[in-house]
């Protein structure tokens, strides 16, 4: 990890999220990474950029463009 | 006051050519036909996405399935559909989903149903029998075998061969019960339950959704189903022989076709099995006293190939004519018969029509939007292309990762259609009326500019895809899949 951030959340939140800890996650922090890690992940976003130029490309070939 | 009830009936691996089609003397979809007679039928229609993870989120909740992204597989928590709309508006709600696990509450499809029977709980003794094989010398021969054969292709295909027809000589040494063989609750078992509903149902308006698994391989018509299209010859064990070989993933196509006709045989008896039990349910209905007031759709999340372009089932590969075009069929009070085949019809705007044949209008996060008013005129102007849309996925689809690969899109009018395999960066296109089983992809320096037409709507739908994506809902359904 190249560093970190404090964030502070609402002390309801943080008490509903550690019932997800147990056998799971080391701690709230740990879970916090995993759940953000994973639900941001852009790989189908480049896909879908790579798609979109593709047709523009083929666009461009057929003069079109 | 006249009270409404909506009925969707979606058959799994449907294809379009299979409405009325003959085998001898005999439709093999008498009831769908009479409903044809009656209704209004679309010669057109075409699914949103293949296989039925891409296609339901267009048929239930009018959003093309990568509209999320395609880490989201279903329908999104919260994201309005045509079951959570019309449960809004006080309607009863019920569905009954022969055991198709993509469509289970996980993947959000339980939204909006007071009722929610997916039939992927396992009910105690109703599992198959356990393997209770116990290691054996036979077993250990055979492990070595199978090693020793793999040294060449050739003593490795043998082994394949030998050991597939001894497996088939063991299991069919009993002569076995259909209700055995198949993997999914059968359609009555669907119907008995609908009709159950129906009679607990009151007063209210309702929503009812059946999804029936019988035309899914592997294809296991009951006897008197094989005996309606001329096939009472076939025993069960040879049903299972059949689909055993064509289920078998070491050969190729050419040694697959002296089964097809056999396998076309067992899945034209399956959908005329479906067939038999929307009769049933419409009668049920009669008898209820509820058809006169009934809007019953029915259409499919998908076709089935059957080696036209050399594959079998519904791979998320291609998105041929024998997968993307599958029957709709409206049946309504209010509408007079009409055959619509002007323009094709997309289901992602199946949800909407339906929801304004209630008289409710559609959610904005509806992507398609209403014919209603154009079906019941019985006239449908040519309007956009349909969308289909699939992703070339690997292993397991419920594994995100498996779906973090190209897409494949068709865009198809009237007469063209445009597949973009975006793995190989190439487009096909095809003239359907001088080429309707598409053996020929049209050469890129001709039609030039119906392909650019084409591609052009495949950008505006890249690009929509992308604006119009909702990233609260994509973020819930990330969520669910992660926890």
């Amino acid at each position: 990890m190249s560093g970190s951030r404090t964030v502070r959340l609402p002390e309801e939140v943080c008490v509903a999220a550690e019932k997800w800890l147990p056998g799971k996650f080391d701690d709230l922090e740990a879970l916090l990474t995993f759940l953000l890690t994973e639900s941001i992940k852009e790989d189908g976003e480049k896909l879908d950029q790579a798609e979109e130029e593709m047709v523009e490309q083929r666009l461009r070939d057929l003069g079109y463009i | 006051m006249t009270r409404k009830f909506l009925i969707l009936i979606t058959v799994d691996c449907l294809r379009g050519d299979r409405l009325g089609m003959r085998r001898g003397s005999t439709s093999i979809t008498p009831f769908l036909d009479s409903l044809a007679h009656d209704g209004v039928v679309f010669s057109d229609a075409i699914v949103a996405g293949v296989p039925t993870y891409f296609s339901f989120p267009a048929i239930m909740a009018s959003r093309y399935a990568l509209g999320l992204g395609r880490e989201v597989l279903g329908i999104a928590p919260g994201e309005p559909s045509l079951a959570s709309v019309l449960h809004e508006k006080g309607f009863a709600t019920a569905a009954f989903l022969a055991g198709n696990p993509y469509l289970s509450s996980r993947s959000g499809y339980a939204s909006g149903f007071d009722l929610f029977d997916d039939f992927l709980t396992p009910v105690s003794g109703d599992s198959p029998a356990a393997d209770n094989a116990q290691p054996s010398a036979l077993s250990d021969l055979n492990r070595l075998l199978q090693r020793v054969s793999k040294a060449t292709r050739w003593t490795s295909a043998v082994y394949d061969e030998l050991y597939f027809w001894y497996c088939q000589r063991l299991s069919n040494r009993e002569e076995i019960d259909v209700r055995q063989l198949r993997p999914y609750p059968a359609a009555e078992t669907l119907v008995d339950r609908a009709c159950s509903w129906l009679n607990s149902v009151g007063n209210r308006d309702f929503f009812l959704w059946l999804h029936f698994m019988d035309a899914h391989h592997p294809y296991y018509p009951p006897p008197e189903a094989l005996a309606a299209v001329g096939a009472s010859g076939m025993s069960m064990s040879r049903a299972r022989t059949v689909n055993a070989y064509w289920n078998r993933r070491e050969i190729g196509a050419s040694r697959l076709q002296r089964y097809r006709e056999e396998i076309l045989t067992l899945y034209d008896a399956s959908v005329y099995w479906v067939d038999r039990q929307i009769a049933r349910l419409a009668e049920a209905l009669r008898s209820a006293g509820m058809w006169q007031d009934s809007i019953l759709a029915v259409t499919a999340d998908h076709g089935e190939e059957f080696l036209e372009h050399g594959e079998r089932y519904h791979s998320p590969w291609n998105l041929p004519e024998q997968l993307v075009r599958v029957p709709l069929l409206i049946r309504a009070p209010a509408l007079a018969p009409a055959h619509i085949s002007e323009s094709p019809f997309s289901l992602i705007h199946l949800a909407p029509t339906l929801l304004e044949s209630m008289g409710i209008g559609a959610p904005r996060s509806f992507q398609g939007k209403s014919f209603w008013q154009e079906i019941s005129q019985g006239k449908l102007a040519a309007g956009e292309p349909a969308i289909a849309e699939t992703v070339e996925v690997r292993d397991n689809p419920m594994e995100t990762r498996s779906r973090i690969h190209p897409r494949v899109l068709m865009v198809r009018d009237e007469r063209y259609k445009l597949i973009f395999h975006f793995s190989g960066k190439k487009d096909e296109l095809f003239d359907l009326h001088e080429d309707p089983e598409e053996k020929a992809a049209i050469d890129s320096e001709l039609a030039r500019p119906v392909r650019a037409r084409l591609l052009r709507s495949a950008r505006e739908h890249l690009r929509r895809s992308k604006k119009e994506r909702d990233p609260k809902l994509a973020l819930r359904a990330r969520l669910r899949q992660i926890l």
